[in-house]
């Protein structure tokens, strides 16, 4: 069952392969099977049936480019020779005896470089006669063999060039001549004991000449050629046809013009040294035209880091040539390091790709537009069945014209960066760059002046933009490489049949009727190009087409055959068209086509000429793929091979290699439209790897590559990461400011974020990289989850170093790494932040409650916060007290981090701070939501429980103290007498509380019940928050659970059905979703309506949350019921018994009454060493214990307010002077009072004592509520216990 | 003067000429198609790669909770006494 192969590759159109993946990589991966028409493939072979008599020109040929071939291998040879003797080693003196063999050694070990050397001499010898023997041949006035044909005058220009080359490399390359020397006085030392040593004595003076020699190859070339003296018409032939090529630059690619421009200078030269006349080249080439070449382009790249200089050249050649010195019009052209400033100037702006980036961009926007645009009217006509011929034909024309366009857009680009590097190479930077000023500059290398230093920011930034250029162009081309080719195909063979069928056709009617010679010539053009079939298909056209000329009034027409000519065709048809110009003869006058001596009319000759150009360029599209590749190599940029050699280092620093250079400036620069193109720079490693292994064929190149790649890779992804962060983390901060004070603000711009774009990087799952394939969309998810987790810790660590204030900034920056998280998981998958938060927490343990943040904060409290900080019940805030000295704590400095570890950028960094700093002070209602929010329902019952724990130690500590006090208290006492007035109550007072021994009790107590009250305090406000939360909580989930306000203001159950709306919404959707045949998966609905109903089951159990303070109370209550006995003597009447002692509100009441006696006396640090939280302690503990009333009753400072009263009401009758002097303590005392009454008021809304009520927390973690329940502690057993 | 354009028997060259354009058809078709396969191929390689990587991001995560799994029962099994009461 044969498929048809059309249809089976059409089905394959057919799979999906939709690729997430942006293209802002270039190519990497190359399918190519054109067998390379520019040079054919099978060497011209099939040349000889088409019986032109070519047999020997094609010989020749084949011999040159083998030549040509051997020649580059020796080229890159001689580039990528590294000294050897650099590397060896010294003897030192213990090891004197045995130089001998050190210099065996290293004899055998320089021979075989050595044997490269002589190797290339050998060759460059037999390459030279060879190309004149060549010339010679080919050149005879009286010609017996057709030929040179175009191709071959081509290969004879390449075999120049190679041989130029490899001369200049040796006369760059200093470290041969040195090895050499070396190498000879081993072989002197080595060759003592040998015998018969002249003939390699002479073969070594030999290959010294050739190597200190320089221009040795060229000169050994023109001995050979001028043997005999005929090549001078070749030779002009050559310049002639390189001008000419040059000139109208219209069928080059880069690579070819810059070998015209290097050949062309030393034929010149060769052809003016010779000893007929010299001036006759100047008849057919008028010298002006040489010197505007060479004039244009003052500088050729010649190696990647070597550059050729036409005027240097010619220059340096003319003393090793005689004749040619008398050319003094050429020798009068200025060097490039001679150039005068101004036109220096003028080449610079020539040169620099910044001066034309901008034409460049506009060219790269216009041409991507319209090529897409004739690829999709291909695709189009592609897809519609029996189309239009016309149409057809037009569409692939166009095609065809946009990929001529594409690969003169890419030489031309290509070519500028060659140029621009030849440019900085000849110009090395003479300024040291102002960035780096502090390093010392007299360190800089060659290298790093004209690389590092010699690339501004802006060119740099231009580079970039157009290697990305090239990339992108080249590897759109490349993409539909398959989808055009057959249209190329078509395109070509209709020009080459359109010519042959019809032009000449015309051309064989009308202008060389006459001429029988030169109509041959065309109608062999036509025997061995034209495809008279080429319409059998289409049989009803084909009486039409069969006879040529049948109609003169419409030209030919054929169908087309999607089949391009070979090489060796277009080999033979430029061969014949030259000859019909030429007419055969070298010394024809004039140039190629422009000669006005000859007999054929302009206009024909004007049609020969377009379609010689042509059927050049036919062959580098035929040769698709390998263009392009050549078009989009960049690998040069990273050579320096001459430049290490003159630099005496192994390697230059990664920071002097240019692809790192761009791609540190990408990074740098922070620019949303340059970061896209980051890869680019790393095609350049792809491409010079491949130049090392295919084309120097060096593997120390590629390990030196590799390594260069895997360091400057792994910079780039830390770096990257590094940029992501920081701009999701500024993002984010920015958000959270508030939008409208932002809006009032003057620099509010300083605090938003400039957009970038990471989608694209983020999307690359195959990043190509010398042959690997790598994840970088993964490295940089990995790189993500560790950054977070570091930048938690940092904040952890960072809380952890100052006090329980900062966690209000805690919260702050934790909150801002959550949105930054937020944000960046929309482009990037990472772990879930909650999931980072526990780890970092240390609270994934299913069997503990705390966290390292809870126990932060608890031992911060206990350390810092409990002793340290006093409450003021106006603000509601505890603060720092300022007269406690500090109790040592040991805490670690704030350690270091970059900006992005708080908000990104300094700007919002200071901004978040000032808003911090209002925080720092205090601790209050703010800080208590920040707690609740990042201990969550979690660590906060722990947190509870050690403040409780906290609260029942304290009161086992001061029961000793407290019982130590009562002893030293009278056994009883009485209530204070009216009539001694104030004075008396004073003073009766202080007769009592004589304290005795046991007063530095006093303070210690007092600080005890001042804890006790702070922690109460604390929980107080905590309840408050909770409170808040709660509701807030309760307000969104009570609709979904069906929560109404009854008639009463409680909350009723509304029940429809008996379930809640949330799972009456889910059971409805999936019972309506379900019966759908389009429903994909209906069991994942099954699945949401049992979570629902979960859900309602879990939020109905939390709508009703106890008060912690109760809880707290009640807890406290438990606590003190073990001291009650021993605290309130149960008085055994049954009555109130007023001068009892022991109980503890006597204590209490002794201990406010000092304090405020001390208060009043002018010690007002009294007051800042405790705060209200003495009153918070003791009220409750009074209240708790059942004292309340008797307290009021009788304490001691209320007992004095009473009197002081009376005394003013009776002061206008009585000593005015009684109560003088005590204003100060009855201020404190009513203050005092005031506040124990809040206290007092407090108590009783929150734990009226009548029945003993409060929540207790079932096994579960529900709370039960208002149960009544015997109070002890182990009641409270329920609350997570530190270190449980 | 040795003149080009000597071919000697024009007619069988032109035949030959001829027969040539249509092998050539067949080849160049044959080996267009092949290219076809071959980019098919490198396409359907990019594709899937892509895909593994997706779903490699994925298990990564689908891991990582597991091990945190791991860790909590670990945690709980280590502590049976508790679950007990």
């Amino acid at each position: 069952m044969a498929v048809p192969v059309e249809e089976a590759i059409a089905a394959l159109s057919t799979f999906s392969l939709e690729d997430e993946q942006p293209e802002i990589q270039g190519p990497g991966a190359w399918v190519s099977s054109e067998s390379a028409a520019t040079s054919s493939p099978i060497e011209y072979s099939d040349v000889s049936a088409y019986r032109l008599s070519l047999s020997e020109d094609t010989k020749a040929l084949n011999q040159l480019n083998t030549l040509i071939q051997e020649g580059k291998e020796m080229a890159s040879v001689i580039y990528t020779y590294r000294s050897c003797v650099k590397a060896l080693p010294q003897l030192p003196d213990s090891m004197k005896h045995s130089q001998a063999d050190l210099y065996l050694e290293t004899y055998q070990v320089l021979d075989l470089e050595m044997s490269r050397l002589r190797e290339i001499q050998r060759w460059q010898a037999s390459a030279s006669s060879k190309l004149a023997a060549d010339m010679q041949r080919f050149s005879r006035p009286e010609r017996r063999i057709n030929g040179p044909t175009i191709t071959h005058l081509w290969s004879m220009l390449k075999l120049l060039d190679v041989l130029l080359q490899l001369d200049h490399l040796k006369n760059a390359k200093a470290s041969i001549p040195n090895d050499f020397s070396w190498y000879k006085r081993t072989f002197t030392q080595v060759s003592v004991q040998w015998q018969d040593t002249d003939s390699m004595r002479e073969e070594l003076d030999d290959l010294q000449i050739f190597l200190s020699t320089r221009w040795a190859i060229l000169l050994n070339l023109h001995v050979e050629m001028f043997r005999v003296n005929n090549v001078e018409d070749i030779l002009q032939v050559l310049i002639v046809f390189a001008v000419e090529s040059l000139e109208l630059d219209f069928a080059l690619l880069f690579p070819e013009r810059h070998i015209l421009l290097r050949v062309l200078p030393v034929l010149v030269v060769l052809a003016t040294s010779s000893e007929k006349d010299s001036e006759s080249l100047y008849k057919r080439v008028k010298i002006n035209r040489l010197i505007t070449i060479f004039k244009n382009d003052p500088v050729i790249p010649a190696f990647p880091d070597l550059h050729l200089s036409p005027a240097a050249m010619l220059k340096e050649l003319s003393s090793y040539f005689q004749k040619f010195s008398s050319q003094t019009r050429l020798l009068t052209l200025p060097a490039p390091h001679e150039l005068p400033p101004r036109e220096a100037l003028d080449y610079q702006r020539h040169y620099l790709i910044i001066n034309h980036i901008g034409a460049i961009r506009a060219e790269h926007d216009d041409f991507a537009i319209r090529f897409t645009s004739s690829i999709n009217q291909l695709l189009l006509l592609k897809s519609t069945e029996g189309a239009d011929v016309e149409w057809s034909k037009e569409v692939k024309g166009c095609v065809y014209d946009m990929v001529v366009e594409g690969f003169q857009l890419l030489s031309r680009w290509t070519s500028r960066i060659w140029e621009q590097c030849a440019w900085k190479f000849s110009r090395p930077c003479k300024e040291f760059s102002p960035i780096e000023s502090n390093e010392a500059p007299t360190s800089f290398s060659d290298y790093e002046k004209v690389v590092r230093y010699n690339y501004s920011t802006e060119e740099r930034k231009a580079l970039v933009e157009l290697v990305s250029y090239i990339k992108s162009i080249g590897s759109m081309m490349q993409r539909c490489d398959t989808l055009v080719a057959d249209a190329l195909w078509e395109t070509i063979h209709a020009e080459v049949q359109d010519f042959v069928q019809n032009t000449l056709a015309t051309m064989l009617k009308t202008t060389f009727r006459k001429k029988k010679d030169l109509s041959r010539i065309l109608s062999d053009m036509r025997t061995l190009s034209a495809d008279w079939m080429a319409n059998t298909s289409k049989p009803e056209t084909e009486s039409q087409s069969l006879q040529p000329g049948g109609d003169e009034s419409r030209a030919n027409f054929f169908y087309p055959r999607s089949v391009p000519p070979t090489a060796a065709q277009v080999h033979c048809l430029q061969f014949l068209i030259y000859e019909v110009v030429s007419g055969g003869n070298l010394r024809k006058p004039g140039g190629l086509f422009g000669n006005s001596g000859s007999d054929i009319p302009v206009n024909d000759m004007k049609q020969l000429e377009t379609f010689f150009y042509k059927l050049s360029f036919f062959l580098h599209i035929m040769d698709y793929t390998a263009t392009l590749g050549t078009l989009m190599d960049h690998g040069f940029l990273w050579f320096r091979e001459f430049y290490l050699e003159s630099s005496r280092v192994i390697q230059f620093p990664v920071e002097c290699s240019l692809p790192w250079m761009l791609i540190d400036q990408i990074l740098e620069s922070h620019n949303a439209g340059l970061l896209e193109s980051v890869l680019i720079p790393f095609d350049i490693y792809n491409d010079s790897a491949q130049q090392a292994l295919t084309m120097l064929k060096q593997r120390f190149l590629y390990d030196e590559i590799e390594a260069e790649v895997d360091h400057c890779f792994d910079i780039f992804v830390s770096r990257l990461c590094d940029i992501i962060f920081t701009y999701y983390k500024s993002w984010g901060a920015s958000e959270l400011l508030d939008p409208s004070f932002l809006f009032a603000l003057d620099n509010g711009e300083r605090f938003s974020v400039q957009p970038m774009r990471f989608m694209e990087l983020l999307k690359m799952t195959r990043v190509k990289l010398l042959g690997r394939t790598i994840d970088l969309r993964s490295l940089i998810a990995e790189r993500m989850n560790k950054v977070f987790r570091e930048n938690l810790e940092f904040l952890f660590d960072r809380f952890e170093s100052q006090d329980l204030c900062a966690v209000v900034e805690l919260e702050k920056l934790v909150d801002i790494l959550r949105h930054t998280h937020d944000l960046l998981s929309k482009d990037l998958s990472i772990d879930s932040f909650n999931l980072m938060m526990s780890e970092m927490l240390e609270n994934i343990s299913l069997v503990s409650y705390s966290s390292r943040l809870a126990s932060q904060i608890w031992s911060e409290m206990q350390n810092d916060f409990l002793p340290n900080f006093i409450l003021c019940n106006t603000t509601q805030r505890f603060v720092r007290s300022s007269k406690v000295p500090p109790a040592p704590v040991q805490k670690p400095s704030v350690p270091y981090a970059k900006p992005n570890f708080y908000c990104g950028s300094e700007d919002l960094n200071s901004a978040h701070q000032s808003f911090a700093r209002l925080h720092s002070g205090f601790l209050g209602i703010p800080h208590m939501f920040a707690i609740v929010k990042l201990l969550g329902q979690r660590s906060l019952p722990w947190l509870i429980r050690a403040l409780l724990d906290h609260i029942s130690n304290k009161i086992t500590t001061l029961e000793p103290m407290i019982s130590g006090l009562q002893e030293a208290l009278p056994k009883s006492i009485g209530l204070l007498p009216f009539d001694g007035g104030v004075t008396g109550c004073m003073r009766l007072i202080n007769e009592q509380l004589n304290w005795g021994k046991k007063s530095e009790l006093k303070a210690e107590v007092l600080s005890g019940i001042k804890e006790i009250g702070s922690v109460l305090y604390w929980i107080g406000l905590l309840d408050n928050v909770l409170r808040e939360v709660d509701t807030a909580h309760f307000m969104q989930t009570a609709p979904w659970l069906g929560m109404v306000p009854g008639p009463d203001g409680q909350i009723v159950q509304s029940h429809e059905g008996g379930v809640s709306p949330i799972v009456q919404l889910f059971r409805s959707a999936t019972a309506a979703v379900i019966p759908n045949p389009g429903c994909p998966n209906p069991a994942s609905f099954q699945t949401m309506a049992k979570q629902a109903e979960a859900a309602d089951l879990l939020y109905k159990a939390n709508i009703n949350t106890g008060s912690v303070l109760e809880y707290a109370l009640a807890f406290t209550s438990a606590a003190l019921d073990k001291y009650c006995s021993k605290w309130s003597g149960a008085p055994k009447t049954g009555f109130v018994d007023i001068t009892t002692s022991r109980d503890f509100y006597r204590i209490y009441s002794g201990l406010q009454i000092g304090y405020l006696e001390e208060s009043a006396r002018g010690r007002p640090n009294n007051y800042e060493v405790l705060g209200d939280s003495v009153a918070w302690g003791g009220c409750t503990i009074i209240y708790l214990l059942g004292q309340q009333l008797h307290f009021e009753l009788f304490d001691f400072s209320y007992q004095v307010l009473n009197v002081a009263e009376v005394e003013a009401a009776s002061v206008s009758h009585r000593s005015p002077h009684s109560s003088q002097g005590w204003e100060a303590l009855l201020e404190a005392m009513k203050k005092a009072r005031r506040l124990n009454n809040h206290v007092f008021s407090m108590l009783k809304a929150r734990c009226p004592l009548e029945d003993k009520v409060a929540c207790a927390i079932k096994q579960s973690g529900a709370p039960l509520h208002r149960i009544k329940f015997e109070n002890t502690v182990s009641a409270f057993e329920t609350l997570p216990q530190i270190g449980g | 003067m040795a003149r080009a354009g000597g071919i000697t028997n024009a007619v069988n060259v032109g035949i030959a000429v001829q027969a040539d354009w249509e092998n050539r058809e067949f080849i160049s078709h044959i080996s267009l198609n092949v290219r076809r396969l071959f980019d098919f191929l490198v396409q359907f390689e990019a594709t899937t790669k892509s895909k593994l990587a997706a779903l490699n991001e994925k298990l990564d995560t689908l891991e990582r909770r597991l091990e945190l799994l791991e860790v909590q029962v670990g945690t709980a099994s280590a502590n049976p006494s508790l679950f007990n009461t």
